[in-house]
């Protein structure tokens, strides 16, 4: 390649270079074919023309032809080295493809031939906001401005860039140059509203209140600003800081009127008068009392004063609220009461008021109502007071007592859906799922309509491990021509259905297809991450900064999103565990040859396959239709139907890291997603991060049973190395041996230790079984502590149960069904513990009859 | 249950309880063009948890013809199963339209819905005071038809 010489390679003679002209302007029209055609012309005389073959390749790209055109785009660039068109092209294939780091170096690479040109500036500009590169952001929005000073967006954009970049001072006067420079805004102009909205939000950063509220004044008063709600949040939270108090407390008094119902606006106006809601003491109880007692007479439909002021009470007080309260809501027949009035409970004293209550009323209603209620009738209050004894009851784990209630209360109205919702949460807690699964089908098939009870029912059976029934009930509501109801969910972006689906498959031990679920709501994350691109120039356009300053930060920390990292840390263990055991893949998918879900989900695939071949054949065969396919590779196809592949052992600890990667700042406050952390990085030898992660744990609470195990593992691998990590880390890994277990004691007195600190807990019984598996102790040594569990001063809940049921199996001990059974026989009302003939012959039986019903009912429906 | 402005952070907890409630359904981009187009009209309802339990998800009709007036339209709104009867969808709404009225000068607000979504339709005409102004043949992907409702903002104007 000589890239000498390209300029003048690049020359057309004028026709060429009209025909070349043309082709950019039918591009931009997004007239592919007249486009296509054109550059042809071009190219018949000029073959190697890199600009017409970049040209050509975007052309094709966007017509769906994607591998064509982007081998003309790579060869265009070669050709033609020195052109910004080439490389402008280059860069936004790049960027189709969500590759930005590389994009942004092609549009440098194009800015470096043509300092001066829009397009590319903004783009690179949108670039680096999305790689967060805020120095070279503020350039390229100084020279956006300095080419155009007469569009308002260039002004905006600059002080935004210098916001994102920290420069707050630099923002403010960006913005004020760009004030004083406006004429003729128009009357109720939104747009102009935000920016000075947003120069109040920064001025309110910056610490000048009375700046702040000069600005928001005049401009309230002259009606440039137009948003009352924000005016007034703006001015309340402004005077409280500015020491105004009695104006901010009408403020905050307005607000409370226009949304009575913001939680917000009570803390504001509380702060504002020294009280603090959330940690009332002796001194403040009776004013803040007195003041949400008033806010309820004056505003009698507003929920908000009467539930705070329960918050607030305490004795007497507590009790002459409480009772109209909680008789009204039982009156009204409103399902959440409980739900609503559970976090009192954590002040004991108020708890046995409110079962007293609760009581009271129930006797009193149902002398009034001993009858059943009939169809037409609402239910009563009476019912409604069983209900919420059932979720008392259930919430103080007398489940016994929840379940006879709730019996009772359907013998009364066996229509309620909510009495079998709530029957249903008691079974999955006393360990029935398959029970749990059915009740929630009874309560399903009373409002078919209802989306709600839908996707209840099928998380139900999705615990119950009933993948394929859970399946076809989704699909009563998902998109028919969807190629299943889960690939409508997975579009649709259910992170819902994508963790229960995937949790699923784990507990049924088709690793591979739990895999696919959590890469799937990787995905999910992945594209919440791309989808803030085009608002880089969008709320520019829209002058809508102040919630795009929000969008940044939100979107630095999405990977703390609950459903994320549950994800992380559970697919992390299942590399861990393959890592362990690579055997875990082949029993995954041979146990009987395949699943019956590992057979659907290929066929699917295979189905999924034909129809993406036939799109490309198609995509080929149309280059005739003008259809804009955009730059963004397709669905890549799915040739990994069962998730075999995340299950080859090698790469697994990458994978697995990958997933935790984000964990390590976004949770460090969550003590699995640490413990997940160093079980990946130990078996990656990445000591220093493994020590981090147990010290991290360890703060956030040394006596959790897992960290046990970690601590134990830690010190027997370090131990066990042939020769220790080299310097400096050598010494570092020595230090935090001794720093979290004590030298002088051996690891078998440090877990009898353990133990005897914590020998009435079942989960600390589960974690020394654990570490005497990893100590390599005998078998009945193992059994005789996992046995321990049972004794009858130990609580030990189901799960527990579950993974010391499945230890003992693990270790091939002879008393693993010694020990189920007696689970089966010590939690009574459970299923979990039958043996697997039982268990087989339960779930045909839940939904043999479930089935039936529902059959019958629609047939009297049609009838 | 507390009613506020929808804020960035809520977007995925209105997604989550939209897939919940509703067959109507919206990738991420979707509720991100609402919130960055017309941040002052989502409203959501939030238990003491912080968890999304109901949401109004509105947006100003973009495209006026030249005979209409500037209005508000619903894209979804709905409330959890278990927290209905509170009032909490009308409490939503209220805050949207005022909103609409005072920021956008809208003269009314339109929503489509289910020509058999008899729940949605009571809620609507009943407790909402929308009035139906239309069918809209096979507006729904599956063919179903939609009632084109509307409600007068006027009252709001200022």
């Amino acid at each position: 390649m000589a890239p000498s010489g390209t300029a003048a390679k690049r020359a057309l003679p004028s026709k060429e270079s009209g025909l070349f002209k043309e082709v950019l302007n039918l591009y931009e029209t997004r007239q592919l074919k007249k486009g296509l055609k054109t550059a042809d012309q071009v190219l018949k005389k000029f073959p190697e023309h890199g600009e017409t073959l970049c040209m050509k390749g975007l052309i094709l790209t966007h017509m769906g032809r994607r591998e064509e055109g982007i081998e003309l785009v790579k060869k265009g660039v070669r050709l033609d080295l020195t052109s910004h068109i080439v490389w402008h092209v280059f860069g936004l294939i790049q960027k189709g493809e969500k590759n930005y780091e590389e994009a942004l170096k092609s549009y440098t690479q194009a800015l470096k031939f043509d300092k001066e040109n829009m397009n590319i500036l903004r783009d690179a500009a949108h670039l680096q906001t999305q790689l967060r590169l805020f120095d070279g952001l503020v350039e390229t929005r100084h020279t956006l401005l300095r080419l155009r000073p007469n569009l308002r967006q260039n002004w905006i954009g600059l002080a935004v860039a210098y916001h994102l970049n920290g420069s707050l001072r630099e923002a403010k006067r960006v913005l004020e140059h760009y004030e004083s420079t406006l004429k003729n805004i128009p009357d109720y102009d939104v747009e102009h509203s935000e920016v000075l909205l947003y120069h109040i939000r920064i001025l309110e950063e910056l610490g000048d209140y009375q700046e702040a509220l000069n600005l928001l004044d005049v401009n309230a008063k002259s009606r440039a600003i137009i948003d009352r709600t924000a005016i007034m949040e703006f001015r309340a939270r402004l005077l409280s800081k500015q020491g105004e108090h009695d104006n901010a407390e009408q403020t905050w008094q307005a607000l409370i009127e226009q949304n009575p119902d913001s939680y917000e606006y009570y803390r504001g106006y509380f702060s504002n008068r020294g009280i603090d809601l959330d940690n009332i003491t002796d001194n403040t109880r009776e004013k803040a009392l007195q003041s949400l007692r008033d806010f309820s007479s004056q505003l009698p439909r507003a929920a908000a004063p009467r539930r705070l002021a329960l918050d607030v009470a305490l004795g007497d007080d507590f009790k002459a609220l409480a009772e109209p309260y909680l008789f009204s809501g039982l009156d009204k027949g409103i399902p959440s009461l409980f739900a609503d009035i559970k976090s009192l409970y954590r002040n004991n004293d108020k708890q046995q008021v409110i079962a007293s209550i609760v009581e009271t009323i129930r006797e009193q209603s149902a002398a009034q109502s001993p009858q059943p209620t009939t169809e037409s009738e609402p239910p009563t209050t009476y019912l409604w007071t069983l209900y919420f004894l059932a979720q008392h009851y259930s919430h103080t784990s007398d489940y016994k007592r929840a379940l006879s209630l709730l019996d009772e209360a359907l013998g009364h109205t066996p229509t309620l859906p909510e009495l079998l919702m709530y029957k249903a949460r008691v079974l999955k807690r006393l360990g029935d799922p398959y029970g749990a699964a059915r009740s929630m089908d009874e309560a399903r098939v009373l409002d078919l309509q209802d989306r709600f009870l839908n996707t209840k029912c099928a998380k139900y059976r999705l615990r119950a491990g009933l993948e394929e029934e859970a399946q076809e009930l989704l699909g009563l509501f998902t998109k028919k021509d969807a190629p299943s109801p889960g690939a409508d969910l997975e579009d649709m972006q259910s992170l819902l259905f994508l963790t229960e689906d995937a949790g699923s498959h784990q507990r049924n031990g088709a690793y591979g297809l739990a895999l696919k679920k959590y890469h799937a709501v990787q995905k999910v994350f992945n594209e919440l991450e791309d989808d803030q691109y085009d608002f880089h120039g969008y709320s520019l356009r829209r002058f809508t900064l102040n919630i795009y300053m929000n969008l940044i930060p939100w979107e630095d920390r999405l990977r703390s999103h609950p459903a994320y990292v549950r994800s992380a840390i559970a697919a992390s263990r299942i590399y861990v565990q393959l890592h362990d055991d690579p055997s875990l893949a082949s029993r995954s998918s041979s146990l009987s040859g395949l699943s019956d879900a590992e057979k659907k989900a290929k066929k699917k695939a295979k189905k999924a396959l034909q129809k993406v071949q036939e799109e490309t054949k198609k995509a080929v065969a149309t280059t005739s239709t003008n259809e804009d396919k955009g730059l963004e590779p397709g669905p890549p196809k799915d040739d990994d139907p069962t998730g075999s592949k995340l299950l080859e052992h090698a790469g697994a600890l990458e994978r697995a890291w990958k997933w935790l990667l984000p964990l390590v700042t976004l949770a460090e406050d969550n003590i699995d997603a640490q413990i997940a952390i160093y079980d990946v990085a130990i078996r990656r030898s990445k000591y220093l991060q493994a020590i981090k992660a147990l010290k991290r744990a360890k703060i956030l609470n040394a006596t959790y049973p897992d960290l046990h195990v970690r601590l134990v593992d830690f010190r027997k691998r370090v131990s066990s190395l042939s020769q220790p990590p080299p310097e400096p880390i050598g010494s570092v890994v020595k230090a935090a041996v001794t720093e979290l277990i004590p030298e002088e004691v051996s690891l078998e007195t440090y877990n009898s230790q353990y133990v005897q600190h914590h020998s009435t807990s079942g989960k600390a019984i589960l974690t020394s079984t654990k570490v005497l598996q990893i100590l390599g102790s005998p078998v009945s040594e193992i059994e005789s502590a996992a046995f321990g569990s049972l004794n009858p001063e130990v609580t030990l809940d189901i799960e527990t149960a579950l993974d010391i049921q499945e230890l003992l199996q693990t270790i091939k001990s002879s008393r693993a069904s010694e020990f189920r059974l007696a689970c089966n026989k010590k939690f009574e009302l459970s299923t979990v513990f039958k043996s697997p003939n039982e268990l087989a012959e339960l779930r045909r039986k839940a939904f043999a009859t479930a089935v039936a019903e529902e059959e019958q009912r629609k047939q009297e429906e049609v009838s | 249950m507390n009613i506020r402005l929808a804020r960035i952070d809520d977007l995925t907890g209105m997604q989550a309880c939209n897939l919940q409630n509703l067959p109507e359904n919206y990738t991420m981009r979707y509720y991100l063009y609402h919130a960055l187009t017309w941040p002052q009209l989502s409203y959501v309802a939030e238990d003491h948890k912080g968890r999304i339990v109901g949401y109004i998800l509105a947006k100003m009709e973009e495209d006026v013809g030249s005979d209409d007036e500037p209005h508000g339209h619903v894209t979804s709104i709905s409330v959890l199963r278990s927290y209905r009867r509170l009032g909490l969808a009308k409490r939503l709404m209220i805050q949207s339209q005022e909103a609409m009225a005072t920021i956008y000068r809208a003269s009314y607000v339109s929503l489509h819905v289910r020509k058999s979504n008899r729940a949605a339709l009571s809620l609507y005409k009943d407790t909402l005071g929308f009035t139906v102004k239309d069918i809209e043949k096979k507006y729904y992907a599956d063919g179903e038809d939609a009632y084109a409702m509307r409600l007068s903002l006027k009252h709001l104007a200022r």
